[in-house]
């Protein structure tokens, strides 16, 4: 119990980010830059930050009145200035077809320009923004989503915050809209919140709204952890010049990945929430505390310190060192069959195999189905001696080598089942991004937990941790 | 009660001031300072400090702290209702607000009324003030509703609710009351006491259950 209240102290707790970061760090003058979502835009693009661009604001209701509609593009977003939690904003996708007054929404649905109206008066009286002061609404163009994070994402576009204090980014998430929050990238509204790990810009842990673990999207089978991030240092690069630029001592920086521009900032944080520690599991303040007063000269000194101390930099070392990469005993493969067919499944790493070895179905599944059924209609002996089956496999090979095209070999495999005489096929596959032409056998592995495995011969690229997580 | 009265409340008394008021006065920033407890030590947010602060002198005003709380749950309930009734006609706030406190005032006429009927006369009995007070709560409800959602907006509002009636109970505290109208400069200890706490830098108590998945890791 005591333990567990001596721990308090690695975590960022309200109060202490108040007053011993917001306070010191983030001075009235910077935090009005943040909480001002045109003016941010318009300082980061005056130094070459890249944001979304702007399309056109409405001041007020004059500016409304006078507004030209025809001049929005199909899709863009519609925004108020000083909105906050996501509220307020308006994502249209296109224009409805032989219609010059509506658009098409994130949800399909269709909005008018008399909504849209509606909406921007909304705004313009302070619906959205803190203790309803007047605001202004302004148009931007909409980013386009990155293939990668599709099937992650419902609707929207994922961001990624990252912390940055003292030129070091120190922690980072990377935010997923779901249904629950209705397209939007915020975990208090139900987003996925995924931590990264800060070297190699891969996912580790994730929750969905403000405590909820989860390990995959909800409602589908994609898993959460491992996914790699385009662009990692380009994002932490991007993050830390805009803290120098902000003078946001204590920044959380809001950074999206558009398909053709790359990274861009879409918002500045005076006051980053905290959640982006159960995300990632980890306390914020000892790592705060850890960099606290250190003397950061250049931009990539901070980005460098950032990924070396709160990264898994030790497997980056290995490999480096090694020239091979570091495995778990489970691992992710991307299979390549016939027809260009792409199967990812996830294979045991099994050095006590020689050769790898695929299941019947997986096979199917990959174009070998025909193979198969030539296979099972050819007979065998049965109930032979190990001494025989060398005599045996040499004898199947003369006979049936060249029968069928995908035919690539025949193999006696003993196992604990005993032996097993086994069809194989030329096939590649990737693990980890490393490809591998080899040959592979198949056999009736439903029974087993992974329908794949990886035998010592195709393994002579990397290392194996057996205490790594997939 | 001569005996043990402060000389300073005494002259107040002196000057005409009602002893009632004094009392009142004098509980507000001990009041004051235990919502600024429960925000930094404990974490409980409800509406900031003023709206559980005026709220639990409502309950003190009103007669017996019942009518107060029924009064209170049924602005919120009407809060509540009123939100989804106005949400298609797509209103700018003010006018919203004004829609919304216009129907609680009638609610609450009615209920005087209603509770008249019942020979309830404790409740068309309580003063014009309170009630004024908890109509106002409506916008203080409807702007979080707003901003963060209905169930941040019920959350603390069923905060306010919990600190206005652990408020009432200490500003009514007969032992509390005897003690500060005998050592009223105990007051000024009010403010080492939020220095300290305006200082606190610790977790709040809410914050280790938030985090208790972290906190138990390995």
């Amino acid at each position: 119990m005591l333990q567990f209240f001596k721990k308090g102290s690695s975590i960022l707790g309200m109060n202490s980010r108040n007053l011993e970061y917001i306070r010191p760090f983030n001075l009235q003058r910077s935090k009005k830059i943040a909480d001002d979502k045109l003016l941010s835009k318009r300082i980061l693009k005056k130094n070459n930050i890249s944001v979304p661009s702007l399309i056109a604001k409405i001041r007020n209701y004059e500016d409304l009145e006078n507004f030209d509609w025809q001049i929005l593009p199909p899709s863009f977003v519609l925004k108020p200035n000083r909105g906050f939690g996501g509220e307020g904003i308006i994502v249209v996708y296109g224009k409805k077809k032989d219609r010059n007054d509506a658009w098409i929404k994130a949800d399909g649905s269709l909005i008018s320009i008399n909504d849209l109206k509606n909406h921007i008066r909304n705004i313009l009286d302070g619906s959205f923004s803190l203790s309803n002061i007047p605001d202004t609404a302004f148009f931007e163009e909409r980013l386009k989503l990155l293939k990668l994070f599709k099937p992650y994402t419902f609707k929207g576009i994922p961001d990624i915050r990252v912390i940055v204090f003292n030129k070091i980014p120190v922690m980072a998430m990377l935010r997923l809209p779901t249904q629950e929050s209705g397209g939007k990238a915020n975990l208090q509204q139900g987003a996925i919140g995924v931590g990264i790990d800060m070297a190699s810009g891969t996912t580790t842990t994730a929750i969905q709204g403000k405590n909820k673990f989860i390990e995959k999207v909800p409602g589908t089978r994609m898993t959460l952890s491992g996914i790699k991030i385009p662009q990692w240092k380009d994002i932490l690069a991007l993050a830390v010049k805009t803290q120098e630029i902000s003078r946001l001592g204590y920044l959380g920086a809001d950074i999206a990945i558009d398909k053709e521009k790359g990274p861009v900032i879409l918002e500045l944080n005076a006051r980053p929430g905290l959640s982006i520690q159960l995300a990632n599991k980890t306390g914020l303040k000892e790592r705060l505390e850890r960099i606290a007063g250190l003397n950061i000269k250049t931009q990539e000194k901070g980005i460098r310190m950032g990924m070396d101390l709160f990264g898994g930099e030790i497997q980056e070392e290995v490999e480096d060192i090694s020239g091979k990469k570091i495995i778990g005993t489970v691992e992710k493969v991307k299979l390549f069959g016939k027809d260009e067919k792409e199967i990812e499944v996830e294979a045991k790493i099994d050095t006590g195999a020689y050769s790898s070895s695929i299941d019947v179905e997986l096979a199917k599944n990959l174009g070998y189905e025909n193979l198969l059924n030539f296979f099972s209609s050819l007979e065998f002996p049965q109930n032979f001696s190990r001494e025989e089956a060398k005599k045996i496999e040499e004898d199947l090979r003369k006979k049936y080598l060249g029968q069928h095209p995908d035919l690539s070999n025949i193999v006696i495999v003993y196992s604990s089942h005993g032996n097993s005489i086994r069809p194989a096929v030329k096939l590649n596959f990737s693990i980890n991004g490393i490809l591998i032409s080899t040959e592979v056998n198949i056999i009736e592995r439903s029974e087993l937990a992974k329908s794949m495995i990886v035998g010592k011969k195709n393994l002579t690229k990397f290392l194996i941790d057996v205490n790594k997580l997939k | 009660m001569e005996t043990t009265i402060s000389p300073i409340i005494s002259f107040f008394i002196g000057k005409g001031v009602p002893f009632e008021t004094i009392v009142l006065i004098l509980m507000l920033p001990i009041i004051a300072t235990f919502i600024a407890f429960l925000r930094q030590v404990v974490g409980i947010k409800a509406f900031g400090i003023y709206t559980p602060l005026i709220i639990t002198f409502a309950f003190l005003a009103t007669n017996g702290i019942r009518y107060g709380i029924v009064i209170f749950i049924a602005v919120l309930a009407l809060g509540m209702i009123m939100r989804f009734v106005l949400k298609p006609f797509r209103l700018l706030y003010l006018p919203r607000v004004a829609i919304m406190v216009s129907v609680v005032a009638i609610l609450i006429l009615l209920m005087l009324a209603l509770g008249g009927n019942f020979q309830r006369t404790g409740l068309a009995a309580v003063s014009i003030f309170p009630i004024l007070i908890m109509i106002t709560l409506v916008e203080k409800f409807v702007t979080v509703q707003i901003e963060k959602g209905n169930r941040t907006a019920m959350i603390l509002a069923i905060e306010t609710l919990f600190i206005s009636i652990a408020g009432y109970y200490i500003a009514s505290w007969k032992i509390l009351i005897k003690f500060i109208i005998l050592y009223p400069w105990i007051i000024l200890l009010i403010i080492p006491i939020n220095i300290f706490l305006g200082k606190w830098t610790g977790l709040r108590l809410i914050e280790y259950f938030r985090f208790k998945n972290i906190l138990k890791k390995d």
